[in-house]
């Protein structure tokens, strides 16, 4: 039997209730809970997420969803995945709007993710039945719920085309507050939040902003410390690294060591948590 | 009257006596032909023969003359039987004595001059081997020969020479070992490591690949140097030691690989197949089994560029072979082993497009053409692949305006040096072992020379379960730290050892 819920259920979203066009009915996968829709924040992006727009993520969202605050976001790889996964990791529940039929899982490879969010208390919905294929168009639909869902919109990485100033604008449209991740402006995926700022929305520089305007108590402040160590080797990299991402090369250089003895020493900061490698760059956690 | 001459067949580098008989006979009508599984080469040696005899001013002779190639049942190919055959007909006719302890091979041209060919050395070893005490073999490939000290090698110019030299009128002088044989030649390289300016981590990943025989893959974006540094591979590699040599040689005189007039292969082979390279081509085949580019490259390089651009049928074949350092081809009729036991070295784009990650370029790949392509070389080629590396994209500026002070790379004679003392090491270790290099070791060889302190194992198993590494990737970085421990030229592993193998695992998998 397909879980479902028409727009006259006492049940049905009451944001989702407000905006012109809501969803007769609602399709879902998961246990409802309405409890789950009282703060929710939408969370979208670009597909070509860069490391930049992941660590924003993993940091930013893990600490709103770590505060109750339900993360809803469209199920598309890029931001989108890794805001549903930094919810699920950080213990918090989330909501994937999916832009195809509820039996269908679009993006397939991302069935681990599919199944996570059902197994930690989230949902899985869709405003249409059986498993009808994403179209062009299906995508705009998809994002007015996701907007409307929720109280606020925040923006991470998005391109000048991207899907995610349709959320942006259905947001806007709703009366909901819009947020927007600043980014460098020469990255092709920060032009769009670049221009959501210009126009108006929310700049969002950590968790905080966001927890302010849900009216939560902001979370201890971590990493004001910077992280020390005994070795003088490794002292010497955590400061070149600093709050930069970098390559092994470029810090063997700057710090005049060689590179084994560097890929050394962040092999065993890698293992102790220390730094976190990705790509073939590191950071401090 | 029946006269018999000794000559071989060579199947892969396998070597097979073949008795040449030749029987003339002055009943019957004058005649020429050849019997015993002779191929269309062989059997128009009748034609080359007889022109080759006849432009050396001997009279061929009118007798009927039946040609056996004994054992009858196996099917011979190639050229070289025309001297045997000359010599045969030649002895019934001019009535002089074949040795008995004598080998004969080569190809005649047709004003009766000997052509080079291939298989020389494998002849040569056939023949120590078999209590043979000269061959005559082609001026042109006699070098080969003449690295086996224990028989006698006649380089013959021309069919008249041997006859003359059989004859007891003049005497051909023997080939001696030359003295200045060409051990421990220094690869020449298209580029020194000094020239390829930043990617550190890059260069010492190859140094360690060199040092310890190790496969290597490079993912970088276009124009990061990914060829440049496998190109400046040979450079560093260590010298081929005798051993290795004549196996290598094996491999390259079987295949006709040797030019004429050369001899000893020595230095390590640099193999770079084009990806549009078939199976046969790599592996080794056809329906008489030609080496491949895996049995070229032995004892040496095989660099596929573009690695994740080969047919994946092309690739997956190089599994067995990656772990069994040889490959057996069978045929229908025939069967053939080749070494194979090379230094793989990949090199691929992170995308199909190349620029996923780029610090500048944005990648126009979906998510779904980035798995596609990854997907192309799967997980158990990875997997045999010891050290992953990847090779930034390095920016222009930084090149010009640091270059003098933070990028003055150590040239390739100093990592050479390195690496040697790292492979001589190596070699003493395994002295009573069948393998040469530490890419080479096997579970039981790990426990004996990749002990590994309590210490290291904890850190290992650390690593092994937060970066989720599959078994075999767990002893490839035992046997990584190994190398790297005697880069440094230490006993035992050491903790730092093993922390810097763990830079090179395998990060294509756990990403996601």
């Amino acid at each position: 039997m397909n879980n479902q819920l028409s727009l006259q259920n006492n049940l049905y979203p009451l944001l989702l209730k407000e905006i012109s066009d809501s969803p007769a009915t609602l399709y879902y996968k998961g246990i409802w809970d309405e409890h789950i829709f009282t703060h929710c924040l939408a969370v979208v992006g670009s597909r070509n997420m860069t490391q930049y727009g992941k660590r924003v993520v993993d940091q930013v969202i893990g600490e709103v969803a770590a505060s109750g605050i339900t993360i809803v976001s469209g199920f598309m790889y890029g931001i989108d995945a890794q805001a549903h996964k930094a919810a699920v990791d950080a213990g918090g529940k989330t909501i994937a709007v999916m832009p195809c039929g509820i039996e269908r899982i679009h993006p397939a490879y991302q069935e681990d993710l599919y199944n996570t969010i059902q197994e930690t208390g989230g949902l899985i919905i869709s405003e249409w039945d059986g498993d009808s294929m994403p179209a062009k168009w299906t995508f705009p639909k998809r994002n007015r719920i996701v907007a409307g869902l929720a109280q606020a919109t925040l923006v991470v990485e998005a391109g000048l085309e991207s899907g995610s100033l349709i959320t942006a604008a259905f947001a806007k449209k709703f009366g909901r507050r819009v947020f927007a991740v600043p980014g460098p402006i020469t990255s092709e995926v920060s032009k769009g939040t670049a221009k959501l700022v210009q126009e108006g929305a929310s700049l969002v520089m950590g968790a905080d902003d966001i927890l302010a305007y849900f009216g939560k108590k902001q979370r201890m402040q971590k990493n004001t410390v910077r992280q020390k160590s005994d070795d003088p080797v490794e002292q010497s990299i955590l400061d070149t690294l600093g709050s930069d991402v970098i390559e092994i090369d470029w810090i063997a250089r700057k710090i005049g060591m060689p590179v084994a003895k560097v890929g050394t020493a962040l092999s065993l900061m890698e293992l102790r948590g220390v730094v976190s490698e990705e790509n073939g760059k590191y950071y401090v956690n | 009257m029946l006269i018999k001459v000794a000559s071989a067949l060579h199947m892969g580098l396998e070597t097979m006596k073949v008795d040449v008989e030749v029987n003339t006979a002055n009943r019957g009508l004058p005649g020429f032909d050849i019997v015993g599984l002779p191929s269309k080469a062989v059997d128009e040696s009748k034609e080359r023969v007889k022109t080759a005899i006849t432009n050396s001013h001997i009279n061929f002779p009118m007798q009927k003359i039946i040609i056996n190639l004994a054992p009858a049942d196996i099917p011979k190919e190639g050229s070289f039987y025309d001297l045997p055959i000359a010599i045969g007909v030649l002895s019934a006719a001019l009535d002089f004595a074949v040795p008995e302890k004598a080998l004969f091979f080569g190809e005649l041209s047709l004003d009766g001059s000997l052509r080079h060919t291939r298989g020389v050395l494998l002849l040569a070893l056939f023949a120590k081997e078999y209590g043979y005490e000269q061959i005559f073999v082609p001026k042109d490939s006699a070098n080969e020969a003449a690295l086996i000290p224990e028989i006698t090698v006649y380089p013959v110019a021309h069919l008249a020479d041997v006859v003359e030299h059989l004859a007891g009128r003049i005497a051909l002088q023997p080939i001696t070992v030359s003295d200045a044989l060409p051990i421990g030649e220094i690869q020449k390289a298209e580029f020194d490591m000094a020239e390829i300016l930043g990617q550190e981590q890059a260069k010492r990943a190859m140094e360690i690949a060199a040092a310890g025989g190790h496969n290597i893959l490079m993912v970088g974006s276009p124009g990061s140097g990914k060829t440049m540094l496998a190109r400046a591979l040979p450079g560093i590699l260590p010298y081929l030691n005798n051993t290795e040599s004549l196996e290598v040689t094996k491999v390259y005189s079987a295949s006709g690989n040797i030019p004429a007039g050369g001899s000893l292969i020595s230095v390590r082979p640099f193999r770079s197949p084009h990806h549009s390279t078939s199976l046969v081509g790599l592996i080794g085949g056809g329906s008489k089994p030609q080496p491949g580019e895996i049995s070229l490259a032995h004892r040496g390089v095989l660099f596929l560029d573009e690695f994740n651009e080969f047919p994946r049928s092309v690739l997956e074949a190089l599994r067995q072979p990656l772990e069994d350092g040889q490959v057996i081809i069978t045929r229908a009729l025939r069967r053939a082993l080749y070494p194979a036991q090379f230094m793989l070295v990949a090199s691929a784009n992170p995308c199909p497009c190349g620029y996923l990650n780029h610090p500048k370029k944005s990648c126009m790949c979906s998510m779904r053409e980035v798995q596609n392509y990854k997907k192309r070389a799967s997980g158990p080629i990875l997997d045999r692949i010891d050290l992953h590396v990847e090779v930034p994209a390095v920016e222009i500026d930084d090149l010009t305006e640091h270059r003098e002070t933070h990028y003055k790379g150590e040239s390739s004679l100093e990592i050479q040096k390195r690496i040697q003392k790292a492979r001589d090491t190596q070699e003493e270790r395994f002295t009573h072992e069948p393998i040469e290099v530490n890419a080479e070791m096997k579970n039981e060889h790990l426990k004996k020379y990749a002990q590994l302190s309590l210490e290291v194992e904890q850190l290992l198993r650390i690593g092994a379960n937060k970066f989720q590494m599959s078994a075999r990737s767990y002893f490839k970085m035992k046997k990584i730290a190994r190398t790297i421990a005697d880069l440094d030229e230490k006993q035992d592993i050491a903790i730092e050892h093993m922390a810097e193998a763990l830079q090179y695992r395998s990060k294509m998998n756990n990403e996601e």
